[in-house]
């Protein structure tokens, strides 16, 4: 098989600008995902159903329905509603964020479930109040199992993230169709695509497992 | 034992599957032309049907000026055929590799880079690009979009001219998959003009006689030709391109123009690009 490297070399400025953007878009996804996530999951655990339901139905929503339908909601939807006309990068984080907080929301809601309740009776016979149990006892035990489970989905986003192109947001990807279409080649901008990405996950995997090891 | 039946089930079932096959039911109409010569091969196209009014999906059936196109020069060349809609990126490695499918036909425009991994037949048709923009914006020509957001589809000669005007790498170039989203995005305000061919903004204009949006065609757009797309050394060259010619030069293609784009084609200048090419 014969593999272009010069068209590769001819695009890696662009490439790689993409590759910043990709970066940016999922850090900030998970960041703003699992703030809202952490809102949901407390509503979720509640028993008040003017909490319960709201949050089950977010969480049903943005699980159940393709990303790819998220995306295009948000861009050509939500965002033009507030601000007048389309607007990539934030709808780009948006989508991202709203997706990966349905997520995450169902993680710490595991987390947290997970510590046994004898933790948690044990922390109140001591006389702690929920929130001070909750602070001192339960969530620093809990942490330490959620970050697996954290890994996968930031490792997930940043996958997922390839699809922003289809909105027309300069990251990885969409520099990759580019160069497809001018060459009409396609091993070479997805194979790199693809070793990208991998560099990409599998230093966060290294860096988690550094991680779970300190925390 | 029963066990052992229930297996023996499954697996006659899944043969009388497989041996079934898939009903290719995206071949368009009209394959299997025997013309004069008896040619036993049945060759294989493979399109992107997502190019309306070039090459589009009818449910289930590819319509559109190229399958018909098509159809007229194999009955020229009086040879079989099928064409399949098999999505781009398939249809560029299946022509790639020459050994499943023989050719692409989906507008494909010829370019120096492209000719580098592919061949191509003669000229088959001259796309022309338009700007769309609203009524009164005064965004007639490529100049005067020089510093405003376009959209287009990616990797069309409409992509290629805006890049080469406005910069590849400027933000204000937006390229999308279809030319559909590049409407979508312009309808919503993240735009001020969309470029794309003649036909396809003819067509969007056509159904959304609503909206105050207008085409115009700057003269100082280069033209580009689509040519069927061929796998480097094809043999099917030598047989395709006198049939194009001749189907090019006939009133049936001017029809068939007329039926799908509108207005008459300009034959003399892919007459002139065929003998260039």
């Amino acid at each position: 098989m014969d593999f272009r490297f010069d068209i590769v070399a001819e695009y890696m400025p662009l490439i790689l600008r993409g590759t910043l953007l990709t970066i940016g878009f999922s850090i900030l996804g998970i960041l703003l995902g699992s703030l809202l996530g952490l809102i949901i999951s407390v509503g979720k655990m509640s028993r008040r159903k003017i909490f319960n339901l709201p949050a089950s139905m977010y969480i049903n929503f943005f699980r159940g329905t393709p990303l790819l339908v998220q995306i295009f909601i948000v861009h050509f939807g939500v965002v033009p509603a507030f601000y007048g006309k389309t607007q990539v990068f934030i709808a780009a984080v948006l989508a991202l964020s709203l997706n990966s907080a349905a997520y995450t929301a169902e993680i710490f809601r595991a987390g947290i479930q997970s510590i046994d309740r004898g933790q948690r009776e044990a922390a109140y016979s001591l006389g702690m109040t929920h929130r001070q149990a909750m602070r001192f006892v339960i969530l620093p035990q809990a942490i330490k199992r959620m970050i697996p489970a954290f890994g996968n989905e930031f490792i997930v986003l940043i996958k997922d993230s390839s699809l922003l192109s289809v909105i027309a947001a300069p990251e990885l990807m969409y520099w990759g169709k580019v160069m497809q279409t001018q060459y009409l080649r396609i091993w070479e901008p997805y194979l790199t695509a693809a070793i990208i990405y991998f560099i990409l996950t599998y230093s966060l995997n290294k860096l988690l497992n550094y991680l779970e090891r300190r925390v | 034992m029963k066990k052992w039946g229930l297996l023996l089930l499954a697996v006659l079932l899944v043969a009388a599957l497989a041996a079934c096959g898939k009903r290719d039911d995206t071949t368009a109409p009209g394959n299997s032309q025997g013309g004069g010569a008896a040619q036993d091969k049945v060759y294989k196209f493979a399109t992107d049907a997502a190019y309306a009014p070039m090459e589009f999906m009818d449910k289930d059936q590819i319509v559109g000026f190229s399958p018909e196109f098509l159809a007229l020069v194999m009955q020229e060349a009086g040879l079989k055929y099928e064409l399949v809609n098999t999505g781009w990126d398939p249809m560029l490695e299946f022509v790639k590799q020459g050994t499943e499918y023989d050719a692409g036909i989906s507008s494909i425009s010829i370019t120096e880079e492209r000719k580098q991994t592919y061949d191509y037949t003669v000229p088959y048709f001259e796309s022309v690009n338009m700007i769309m923009s609203k009524k009164g914006s005064g965004l007639t020509t490529a100049e005067a979009l020089k510093d405003k957001k376009v959209a287009v589809q990616n990797g069309t000669t409409a992509d290629i001219i805006m890049s080469e005007i406005m910069g590849k790498d400027n933000p204000n170039l937006r390229r999308f998959e279809t030319n559909t989203l590049a409407f979508m995005e312009m309808q919503n305000g993240g735009v001020d003009a969309v470029v794309a061919d003649n036909a396809v903004i003819g067509e969007y204009l056509k159904q959304n006689p609503d909206k105050d949006y207008e085409g115009h065609i700057d003269p100082n757009f280069p033209s580009e030709f689509y040519g069927i797309l061929l796998p480097k050394g094809s043999e099917l060259k030598a047989k395709l391109d006198p049939a194009i010619k001749k189907v090019v030069a006939s009133e049936a293609f001017k029809e068939l123009y007329r039926k799908w784009i509108g207005g008459e084609p300009n034959v003399e200048r892919i007459l002139k690009a065929q003998e260039e090419g």
